[in-house]
């Protein structure tokens, strides 16, 4: 049966090391979300991107200001 | 059709493409190689003197200009560069020395291991051992420090350097091409241009990377990258059973040795690098087509790395490694977990 998508942000970053660092700020704030591969419609590039539901986007913004995380873009996403 | 069934239908046209290019004349077990191919063209261009591995190989060529053509089209085409290029370059080099100690990159790796060459699936246990290895060092925070936005223009250079060379290499006799050995066994010119063509546009749409797709696996549990290569495999090994080119064996096969430990030891400096430099040769050559100037320089690394490896006797035969070879290997695992530990990100 094909999964339901629903509305996500998705936070892109310069480099896999800022991914993972945001892997490791979330882990220690209980945000949410986990690592995924940058969406296609986003980018041709085969990085790491942060994948939350979209309600969770205030609370991310919250992690990667506090924790000086470089990000990319953040995009809102049917996924 | 679904996202998943579209990486099964990619995988299965790049290996079909490998099919193509084995039955047209191809090395055995070597129908597409980067690392070999790059080599063939640092000897066509007298960068090395080994006899037997010279020819300017229009796959290479048709592999960045169909990435190229279809990130133009696509509005995917981007010039970036700036990570720490001299770094990139060495990872070029190293890349190079660690795949001609097994003979190989991780694409000929999965074409032998679907030839029946068992040697292939030692060196496979290599590579993921340094492809995790790399990733280790990713989650310990290695970074090479982030691409920025160049002139559009730069990411031209690198395809337009390689449009050139074909038509020098058809038009003229500059390069020179063996006359025996692997560097003389091709498909014909048309075929192997288009094949390299159309392979880059289906790499460049699916993000086919072997590095990437065991870093995946390890770091998000994520498998659609080895759902492509998984499925090259299955097309090629299809191809060989029906062509009569499985052989499940050790010994004798073809541009291959059986010495496993640098088998091992050879791809497990190929994974390495690969991870720590964000693609595995394929990707690099995809990358720099879609205007990655960083992946431009491991590429003229990788180039410069096959004229180190045979000017200096590092790469190895159907005879086995080499002593220089042997050293060689294990001084780049050195210098890869080096860099692993020093280039860290940078703490605001």
């Amino acid at each position: 049966m094909a999964r339901i998508k629903t509305e996500k942000v998705v936070i892109t970053f310069h480099t896999t090391t800022q991914a993972m660092y945001m892997e490791q700020c979330c882990k220690k704030e209980m945000g949410e979300g986990r690592l995924i591969p940058v969406p296609r419609q986003i980018s041709a590039g085969c990085g790491m991107a942060w994948c939350a539901p979209s309600q969770a986007r205030l609370e991310l913004e919250q992690i990667i200001k506090t924790h000086n995380i470089e990000v990319e873009g953040v995009y809102e996403l049917l996924l | 059709m679904s996202g998943k069934k579209m990486l099964v239908v990619w995988g299965v046209l790049l290996g079909g493409i490998g099919a193509v290019l084995a039955f047209f004349g191809n090395p055995g077990n070597m129908a597409f190689c980067i690392a070999c191919f790059v080599r063939d063209m640092a000897g066509a261009a007298r960068f090395h003197q080994a006899a037997v591995v010279q020819y300017m190989r229009p796959e290479i060529i048709g592999l960045v200009i169909g990435s190229f053509g279809i990130s133009l089209v696509t509005r995917e085409y981007r010039s970036t560069g700036g990570s720490s290029p001299m770094i990139r370059f060495l990872l070029g080099i190293i890349t190079m020395i660690g795949a001609l100690v097994f003979l190989g990159c991780p694409l000929r790796m999965v074409l032998r291991m679907a030839g029946g060459d068992l040697n292939a699936y030692v060196a496979f246990v290599g590579f993921v051992l340094g492809a995790a290895t790399g990733s280790y060092f990713l989650k310990k925070g290695f970074s090479l420090g982030r691409a920025y936005d160049t002139q559009k223009v730069s990411g031209y250079v690198l395809p337009g350097i390689l449009a050139l060379l074909l038509v020098f290499s058809v038009m003229t006799t500059l390069f020179t091409a063996s006359t025996e050995g692997p560097g003389s066994m091709h498909a014909p010119a048309i075929i192997s241009l288009a094949a390299g063509l159309i392979f880059g546009a289906i790499a460049q749409k699916a993000r086919t990377c072997f590095a990437g797709g065991i870093r995946d696996a390890v770091l998000m549990k994520n498998f659609d990258l080895l759902i492509v290569i998984g499925s090259l495999f299955v097309a090629m090994l299809v191809y060989n059973l029906a062509a009569g080119a499985f052989h499940l064996s050790f010994a004798g096969q073809p541009v291959a040795h059986t010495e496993h430990i640098w088998n091992m030891l050879g791809m497990y400096t190929v994974g390495l690098a690969a991870v720590l430099a964000g693609g595995c040769p394929l990707r690099q050559l995809i990358l720099a087509g879609q205007g990655s100037g960083d992946s431009a320089v491991y590429v003229a690394g990788m180039f410069i790395g096959a004229a180190i490896c045979h000017n200096f006797g590092l790469a190895s035969s159907g005879n086995g490694t080499t002593g220089a070879g042997r050293i060689a290997c294990v001084a780049c695992i050195i210098i890869l977990l080096a860099l692993g530990i020093v280039c860290k990100r940078e703490k605001k």
